[in-house]
Order: C-alpha cells, then structure tokens, then sequence
C-alpha cells in the first residue's frame, strides 16, 4: 500500500515537472474521446425534441380498428369489446370511439355553404379517450360522466379546429353539427399519436346516437379502440387483441402501434454517428500512437533517472509500474478533459442549431475508460523498455 | 607503507567479497576478458582506491561491486549472502539495502528538488513521507546542504550536486559506499570538499570504495589496489 502510495506520487511528480510534454500527451485521447462523445451526443440531441416526445407519450399506445374485409360499409366492434380488451392482462388501459361520416360541421348556421365541402370527423368517444391518450386540454374540460349518461350535446373539439374557427381559449362558443347546436366546453391540446384529432369533434355516445346514428343498439357501437399496454409487451398485446376482441375472427380486427413511427423519427442518424464515433476511435488510436511515441523517447531521454533509481534499489517492476501510472494519468485527465470537451460542444452546437440537448450517462464513464485503456496500451512498450533498462548501460561509469 | 596481500582475518566478516570472479564480453573469437580471476575482500571500515589505466577492468569491478553486473565465473558474497545465484529483484533488493553509490556524473534527477532527490533513495520501504523528509532533511545537513534543500540540479553547482548525490548515498545509511571518479567532474576547491567528506564517512563497520584514476584521491585512501588488464596488480595498505 505504502509502495503504491510511493509510486503514485513518483508518477505524478514525473507529469507535473514536464508539463508542457504531459499537455501534448493529453491532446491525443482527449480530442479523440472529445469526438466521441460529441457525435453520439449531437446526433441524439439534433432528435433530442422527438425522443422527449416518445419518452412523454409512451411508446404502448395500440389502435384497435374494426376492419372491413367482408364488405360491410360501416364494420364496428363487438358491443362488449372493452371488457374482451381487458381480458388481455398485459391491458392497462381502454378507451372506445366511433368515427361518426358525414357530418357537416361549421361554427354557426350561416356559414353552412362555406364548410360543408370540408370533411370534419366527428368522434363518439367514452370519457376515458383523453387518459388513454395521455392528452392535455388547453382549456375548459373533457367529456364526464354527466355527458355519459344524458343526451347533454356537450362537444370537445381539437386544436386545429379551434384555429380554424378562431375560438380562443375559455371562449364560450357554440358548434353546429348537422345543423345541431352543441355547447363547446373544452379545446384539446395537440394529439401527438393521432394527429386527426386534432381537427375532430367529440361528443358522447348518448349524444351521437340521439342526433346521428340511426340503430336500435344501445349504445351505439364502437370502431375503433385505443388500447395502453404494459412497457415494452406492445407487439404481445396487439396480437392478443386481435383474437380476443374478435374471437375466432382475426380478420376483422386490425391493430396499430401507434408510437412506432414516432419512434422510428426519433431515433438517431445511425450513419453519421458511425462515422464520426469511428473517426473519435481513430483519433484516440493516433493519440495512443503518439503517447507510445512520446513515451519511448521520454524513457531514453530518462535513462540516466532510470538507471540511478535502478542503483537505488528500484526493482524493474517498480520502474514500469512509474511509467504505467504516468500513461495511465494521461488517459485519466485526458479522457476526463475530453468528456469536458465533448459535453460543451454538445451543449453549444444544440444551443446553436435550437436542439434539445440529449447525452447518454453511460458514455461519460465510457470515455475516460476508453482513453485510460488507450493509454495503458500505449504506455505498456516504453515501460517495459523502461524496466529492461540496464543501469550499468546508462550510468556511464568511469 | 608495507606491503600486505591480504587483510588479516580477526573474526571479522568482509563485508563484500570477490571470489575468482571473471567477467567475459562478447563471444567466441570477440570473447574479451575484462576481468580475469579477481579475487578480493572489502572488509568494515576499510577505505579503498582502485586504481588503474583506462581498459584496465576497475569500470567492471564497480559495476560487479555494485550488484549491477553479475560475473561470468566466480561468486560475489555481499554482507554474507552469495549474490551470484540471485535473481535481478532480489540483488536490486540487496544492492539498495548495502550499497550506496556516488558517481562521477552526479546522476541527480533533473525535474526534483535537492531533498526529493535524496528522499529517492528511501522510496518504497515503507517509510512514511515525513518520515522519509526528515531523514533526507538530515543527510542534506551532514554535507552541509540544508539551506539548499529545495533547489534543484541545475540551480546548484557541481560541487554542491556531488553533496546532495552523497546525501542520497547516505541516507539509507549503506554498509558500502562506491563512488565513481567522485571528484572527476570538479574543480579542485570543491574535489577537496567532497574528498574531505568522503574521507569523513570512514567509520568501523563501513567500508568506502572509490575508484578513481587521479592520484590525489587515491592518495588519500587507506588502503590502494591498483588494476591491469583486468587483474589486481597490487594491494597495498598504508600503515598507520
């Protein structure tokens, strides 16, 4: 311990006396870790906004549809479709719609002629939709229980709507459905998974079956479902889905990852970070190249030092251990300066192109690991050559 | 001045002894005989020159009293222990646990401080760092160095580097101290300081061994082997 302790220090004293010599040694593994780290952290953040997306919105939403392989025009799902849903254990959440056609939404009864050529969906939906969706509301309040039970014409209308009709937010406005007058009470805010609603209507089932669906059912039948399944078992569960809600009919059911195109957007430059991650490897490799270079001049330019700590009483394996710690500080602060490095290039780069900044913890350790293991391999030849130094050779005897 | 060939033997155990040592360079047809069948004991409290033309073998010697060679042939018994048959570890260990050496160079270690350098022979024995200062601290005093403790080789003349290598020498406090043409790379006022230091270190139970080619030094030593084509030639003791 105390040897070590000794060796340590020796080391040290050996970098701080050459400092300009020991700051040429770091440039090597710092520039190339500096790279690394760079790359991988500016190709994640220039996607930095989707992947925190994803990370917000889940990636465990699946659509369930009604699909129409046998021809019927409107195909809907079983009447007791969510408690077959929830019959799946991997289910953690369901929220029934039915997409209502034909409706001819506009803001007030006189400007019938100018929206009806404009195709708005109107959504039959159960109040557990904006749970499910995991959706904010800009303002006012979501379809309740109140709305479940009564014909209360109460309507929910997406962003993109409200734009377009310029209602601002809390105002409180009227739509007209049919030539229906519903009450506005809330506005969604962007629906990320499913950017139709954004210009859709919602209302309650007991409200579509009072003024839209013509049927005897009560309630009206469901199309569309949208399912929440444990992390990570979403394939599982859609699959599942499919035979449990159709029971013996998979055809008719199709389902739908929804965050899987979000995912695939958010996922980084596969190609640019290779290539920069291997040109960051490469320059740490040069670096190493040069720390090895560097270091077996340095040993024959010590070789008088060598030679009289030999006399001293040093043993060989104590003379490459001071050589091996000096490589091994070099990778240490290098790798250390690199990561420092790295990180404010990351931090300025995204400040400069406007990216959410996004850098993995585990490549911080890495790094200086990388250059540490670069440096040691490098300082491994001229400590050896260090240690097989014979001190009768250098001390020049008279 | 009378001739003895050797010492006398009073119960006394040399403290390095030589025993037909000969030390080969080269092979086949280049073989060289550096030294050829040397035989020699170093006993405490002798004060030893070794002196002779250049080629004459007294550079091998050094190297072989020092535990920095081994010999082609023969043993070499250092405080009782045969170092012949040791491994390069054990005669580092044995080389920094008996023998301190001072050489013509200085050898000082350029990027270190007068006590760092000196405090380099006590590394790795398990000394603390305090420890370690004060018995550098102390051997810098002994060659009258202290007020120069914290100035490094090149801030320093030559005589006071050859002082601070003698403190390193020191401070382990060895059983042998070898010096090399100690007083070769000085002028004559600073030769005499550090030969009147040398001549100081004489004590019972060490021995001090210079060789050296300049008449003076090997003048003031007690006892003069004088080599030739790797052979001793003679051992002469001045009686006192």
């Amino acid at each position: 311990m105390k040897t070590f302790r000794d060796l340590l220090r020796v080391s040290l004293t050996g970098l701080f006396a050459r400092k300009v010599r020991t700051l040429l040694l770091l440039l090597g593994p710092m520039i190339g870790v500096a790279a690394i780290i760079a790359a991988v952290g500016l190709t994640d953040s220039a996607k930095g906004d989707l992947k925190q997306k994803v990370n917000q919105l889940g990636t465990n939403l699946i659509e369930v549809a009604a699909s129409s392989s046998f021809g019927s025009k409107d195909p809907t799902l079983p009447a007791d479709v969510v408690s077959r849903a929830q019959t799946v254990y991997t289910v953690t959440g369901v929220a029934q719609i039915r997409e209502l056609s034909n409706i001819v939404v506009t803001p007030y009864k006189e400007a019938k002629d100018k929206y009806s050529a404009v195709p708005i969906p109107v959504v039959a939906s159960d109040s557990s939709l904006l749970g499910v969706l995991k959706v904010q509301l800009i303002s006012g309040r979501w379809l309740n229980g109140f709305d479940e039970q009564s014909v209360s014409r109460s309507a929910v209308i997406g962003i993109g709507l409200a734009r377009q009709f310029s209602y601002l937010p809390g105002e409180v406005r009227t739509i007209e459905l049919d030539g229906i007058r519903y009450g506005v009470v809330g506005v969604l805010s962007e629906v990320e998974l499913e950017p139709s609603f954004d210009n859709a209507v919602f209302v309650s089932f007991k409200s579509a079956k009072a003024d839209f669906v013509d049927t005897r059912d009560d309630p009206i039948p469901a199309n569309k479902l949208y399912v929440r399944s444990k992390e990570g078992a979403e394939k599982l569960t859609a699959d599942a889905l499919r035979v449990a809600i159709n029971l013996g009919g998979p055809d008719e059911v199709t389902t739908d990852i929804k965050s899987e195109a979000l995912q695939l957007a958010a996922q980084s430059d596969q190609q640019i970070k290779l290539i920069v991650v291997s040109m960051g490897i490469l320059a740490s490799i040069v670096g190493g190249v040069g720390i090895a270079n560097v270091m077996s001049i340095s040993v024959i330019q010590r070789s008088a030092e060598i030679g009289i700590r030999r006399a001293l009483g040093h043993t060989r394996a104590i003379i490459a251990s001071q050589f091996l710690l000096e490589s091994l500080f070099i990778g240490l602060l290098g790798g250390i300066c690199g990561v420092v490095l790295g990180i404010l290039s990351i931090f300025v780069g995204s400040a400069i192109a406007g990216w959410v900044f996004v850098l993995a913890p585990w490549l911080i350790p890495a790094g200086v690991a990388l250059a540490m293991v670069i440096s040691v391999i490098a300082g491994l030849y001229p400590s050896v050559r260090a240690a097989k130094l014979e001190p009768l050779e250098t001390l020049r005897l008279g | 001045m009378t001739t003895t060939v050797d010492q006398p033997v009073t119960g006394v155990e040399p403290l390095l002894e030589l025993n037909m040592v000969s030390r080969v360079y080269g092979t086949g047809d280049a073989q060289v005989y550096a030294l050829r069948d040397v035989s020699l004991r170093i006993m405490p409290g002798d004060f030893v020159s070794i002196v002779g033309p250049s080629g004459s073998g007294k550079s091998t010697m050094l190297g072989l009293l020092g535990c920095l060679d081994i010999p082609t042939s023969g043993t070499i018994i250092v405080g009782g222990k045969t170092v012949t048959g040791l491994d390069d570890a054990d005669r580092t260990e044995v080389r920094g646990r008996t023998i301190g050496f001072v050489f013509q160079q200085f050898h000082l270690i350029p990027h270190l401080d007068a006590t760092a350098n000196v405090e380099t022979a006590l590394l790795y024995r398990g000394l603390n760092r305090t420890e370690r200062r004060q018995r550098a601290m102390d051997a810098l005093d002994s060659v009258g160095l202290s007020r120069r403790h914290d100035h490094r080789p090149v801030q320093l003349s030559g005589g006071e580097q050859q002082r601070v290598a003698l403190a390193r020498a020191l401070v382990t406090e060895p059983k042998i101290l070898l010096a090399d043409e100690p007083t070769g790379a000085l002028d004559s006022q600073n030769a005499a300081i550090v030969m009147e230091l040398l001549t100081n270190l004489q004590a019972p139970e060490r021995a001090v061994v210079i060789v050296t080619h300049a008449t003076e030094v090997a003048d003031a030593a007690a006892r003069k082997v004088s080599m030739r084509d790797g052979r001793i030639v003679s051992d002469l003791t001045r009686l006192r």
